[in-house]
C-alpha cells in the first residue's frame, strides 16, 4: 500500500488533530451553513406551516413536488454509505478502511435530512406520530397495506441501523481519542467509548457483532430504496407504474451515493489534511464503482423507455413524450448528459486518479440525479389518463429555498460530525499498515521474526 | 486483594508469545489489550464462544413474528376493507415483517455485543492508554506477590518494554 511509511502513533496524532485543532475556515463554513439552514430551510418551513401547504406549488394533479424529489434524493444519497461500507466489510476490501466512517456519516445525515423532508411535505407535521402504531384513544391503527407505512417502517429501521452501525464501529476510536483529550471533550469520549479497553475478548465480540450488523444492513439498504420506489410504482400513474422501479431506484441510489462519497472524500482529503490516508487508490476504486453504476443506470433508463414504447399504450406514450420533449425536456437531457454520458470519462484511469476532475464529475452526477428525482414526480403526475385532468407543476419559491436549505442542513450536520467522530477509522487504518515487528534484542530467546 | 501484572510490548507477535507462556505457566485468563484486533489470538488463548449469533437469530425471529403480528393484528383490530382486498393481506404485510425482522435483529445484536463484552463498564479496569496507540499489553491477574514475581519474569523474558503493577478489580 502507499501508506507504508506511516507509524501507528501518527495515525492517532492525525485523527486527534482533526478533532481538536479547528481553523478559521471551519468556523466560517459552519456559520454559513447554519445561516443557510435557518434562512432557507427553517424560515420558509415556518412560513409554510403558518400559511398552509398552499405556499408550495403542489396542487392537483401534481400533489408531489420538490419535497418528495428531495426526499428521494437524500434517501438515495444515504445509500452508498452504509451499504457500501457493509458490502466492502463483508468482502474484506482493504481500501474501504480509510473512507467508510465518513461515508457512513453521510448516510446517517442524509437519512435525517430525508426524514425532515417528509415532515415538510406532509404539511401538518404535528400529526406525523399518527404513522406510528401505538394504542390511542381513537382506536385507530395505521394502514400497513399502504406503501407510505412501508416507508415509515423501512426508514425508521434504516436510521436506527445506520446510527448503530456507525457508532459500534467507532467505539474503539472513541476510546483512543478519550485517552488523548482533556476537559469536556474527554468527558464526552469517556461516555461515548463506554469503557472500551481493546482486550482480545472485546475485539472478538466487536468483530462478530459488526459482521452480523453488516449482514443485516445490506438487505435492509436494498429494501429501503425499493420501498421508496413503491411509493410511486404501486400507484397507477403512467410512467410510474413499472416493475423496473425498485432496481431502478436502488441503482440510482447507490450511484448518487457513491458520487456523494467522492465529493466528501475530496473535501476531507483537502481540508482535514488526510492526503496520506485518502489516496489515489480510493478515487480509482470509487471511480470504477461509479462507472459500473452509471452503465447500469443508463441501461435501466433505456429499459424504462423501451418498455414504455413497447407497451403501445397511449397514456404511456404521452407521459414519456412529455418527459423527453415537454416543458421539462431540457432537464431530461441534462440528466442524460450528467449521469450517462459524462461518467464515460471514468474509463480512463488518468481521469479516475485526478482529484479535481473527479470532484467536478461527482457533483455533476448528483445534480443529474437530483434532476432525475425531480422529473419522476414532475413529469408523470401532470400527464395522467384523461387530458382534462392534466396540469403543470412549477416549484414555488418556498420549495426552491427549502431544497437549497436541505443542503445547508446536511453540511451543518456533517461539519459537526467531523469534530466529534474521528472521521477516518483509526484502528482500521492501522490494520492496513505493516504490523510492528519486535525490536532486535540481545536476549537469547527467539521471537524476533 | 489481587494484583495485576501488565507488560507492554512493541509488537503483536511478542505479546502473543507472552500471553501463551503465561497461559502455559498456569495463569488464568491472560488478556491482550491492543490498538488493533490481533490475528491468531485464538490459537494462543483458546477459541472464544460466539454468543452474539444467538442474540441476532432470536432477535430477528422475534422481529419477524412480531412484525407480522403487528400488521395482521392491527388490521383485525380496526377492520377497514379497501378495494375488496383481504384484511390480512400477505404481500404487503411481508414487507413489514421483513423490516421488523431486521430492526429487531440489529437491536438484539447490539444487546448481545454489550452483554458479552461487558460494556458499558461501570468501574475501572486494568488498562494501559499506550495500548490504544501503538503498544500491545498483556495483563494477568495474580493472587499474591509470589505469583506476580513469576508473571513479571515471564513478561520480561518475552521482551516486555515495561512492566507495571496495577491494583486488581475487586
Amino acid at each position: 500500500m502507499s501508506q507504508r511509511e506511516i507509524a501507528y502513533s501518527e495515525v492517532n496524532d492525525d485523527i486527534v488533530r482533526s478533532l481538536v485543532v479547528t481553523g478559521r475556515n471551519y468556523y466560517i463554513t459552519l456559520a454559513v451553513s447554519i445561516l443557510v439552514t435557518f434562512a432557507c430551510f427553517f424560515g420558509p418551513w415556518f412560513y409554510q406551516i403558518q400559511y398552509g401547504i398552499g405556499a408550495a406549488g403542489m396542487n392537483h394533479p401534481t400533489v408531489w413536488g420538490t419535497y418528495l424529489a428531495s426526499f428521494i434524493f437524500w434517501i438515495g444519497l444515504s445509500h452508498s454509505g452504509t451499504l457500501l461500507s457493509a458490502v466492502l466489510h463483508l468482502t474484506n476490501s482493504e481500501w474501504r478502511k480509510a473512507m467508510y466512517r465518513s461515508a457512513e456519516a453521510m448516510t446517517l445525515f442524509s437519512v435525517m435530512v430525508a426524514a425532515t423532508m417528509v415532515m415538510v411535505h406532509v404539511g401538518r407535521p404535528w400529526f406525523v406520530h399518527w404513522a406510528v402504531p401505538y394504542p390511542n384513544q381513537m382506536e385507530m391503527w395505521p394502514n400497513f397495506r399502504s406503501p407510505l407505512m412501508f416507508d415509515v417502517m423501512a426508514i425508521t429501521t434504516y436510521m436506527t441501523g445506520s446510527i448503530i452501525f456507525i457508532y459500534m464501529g467507532t467505539i474503539p476510536d472513541f476510546a483512543a481519542v478519550r485517552d488523548r483529550t482533556t476537559g469536556w471533550r474527554h468527558h464526552m469520549y469517556v461516555l461515548l467509548s463506554l469503557g472500551w479497553r481493546g482486550t482480545d475478548t472485546e475485539w472478538h465480540r466487536l468483530h462478530w457483532a459488526y459482521t452480523f450488523l453488516a449482514v443485516l444492513i445490506v438487505p435492509l439498504a436494498v429494501s429501503v430504496h425499493s420501498i421508496v420506489s413503491w411509493d410511486f410504482a404501486l400507484s397507477i400513474v403512467p410512467a410510474l407504474h413499472q416493475t423496473i422501479f425498485a432496481p431502478y431506484f436502488v441503482v440510482g441510489a447507490i450511484y448518487s451515493g457513491t458520487a456523494g462519497i467522492v465529493t466528501v472524500m475530496f473535501v476531507l482529503r483537502k481540508y482535514m489534511k488526510f492526503e496520506h490516508l485518502i489516496t489515489k487508490l480510493h478515487f480509482d476504486n470509487l471511480g470504477k464503482l461509479l462507472l459500473v453504476m452509471s452503465l447500469l443506470w443508463t441501461y435501466i433508463n433505456a429499459v424504462e423507455l423501451f418498455t414504455g414504447w413497447y407497451s403501445e399504450s397511449s397514456e404511456e406514450y404521452e407521459a414519456l413524450g412529455f418527459r423527453l420533449f415537454g416543458f421539462y425536456g431540457p432537464l431530461y437531457w441534462e440528466m442524460i448528459l450528467f449521469c450517462a454520458v459524462a461518467p464515460l470519462l471514468l474509463i480512463s484511469k488518468r481521469f479516475r486518479t485526478s482529484f479535481v476532475p473527479m470532484l467536478i464529475l461527482s457533483i455533476a452526477i448528483n445534480i443529474g440525479m437530483y434532476t432525475e428525482r425531480f422529473l419522476i414526480v414532475a413529469t408523470s403526475l401532470p400527464r395522467q389518463y384523461l387530458p382534462d385532468a392534466w396540469g403543470m407543476y412549477y416549484p414555488s419559491l418556498v420549495e426552491i429555498l427549502i431544497m437549497i436549505g436541505s443542503f445547508g442542513m446536511f453540511t451543518t450536520l456533517f461539519l459537526i460530525f467531523v469534530k466529534i467522530f474521528p472521521s477516518v477509522s483509526l484502528y482500521e487504518v492501522k490494520e492496513t499498515l505493516p504490523e510492528p515487528q519486535p525490536k532486535l534484542r540481545t536476549q537469547s530467546e527467539s521471537g524476533a521474526s | 486483594m489481587a494484583i495485576n501484572a501488565l507488560g507492554l510490548f512493541d509488537a503483536p507477535s511478542s505479546a502473543l508469545e507472552a500471553a501463551g507462556e503465561l497461559k502455559g505457566a498456569g495463569f488464568e485468563a491472560p488478556e491482550i489489550i491492543s490498538p488493533i484486533p490481533i490475528h491468531g489470538v485464538e490459537k494462543v488463548l483458546g477459541k472464544k464462544k460466539n454468543i452474539i449469533k444467538r442474540f441476532t437469530f432470536f432477535g430477528a425471529l422475534f422481529g419477524g413474528i412480531g412484525g407480522f403480528a403487528l400488521a395482521a393484528g392491527t388490521a383485525v383490530l380496526y377492520v377497514h376493507v379497501t378495494g375488496g382486498r383481504p384484511v390480512i393481506a400477505i404481500p404487503p404485510f411481508l414487507i413489514i415483517t421483513y423490516e421488523l425482522t431486521i430492526l429487531c435483529g440489529i437491536l438484539a445484536t447490539v444487546a448481545g455485543f454489550f452483554l458479552s463484552s461487558r460494556l458499558p463498564a461501570m468501574r475501572d479496569r486494568v488498562y494501559a492508554p499506550e495500548a490504544a496507540v501503538d503498544k500491545f499489553a498483556v495483563t494477568v491477574e495474580c493472587e499474591d506477590s509470589e505469583q506476580f514475581r513469576r508473571a513479571h519474569e515471564i513478561l520480561q523474558n518475552a521482551g516486555a518494554e515495561e512492566i507495571r503493577e496495577l491494583g486488581g478489580s475487586e
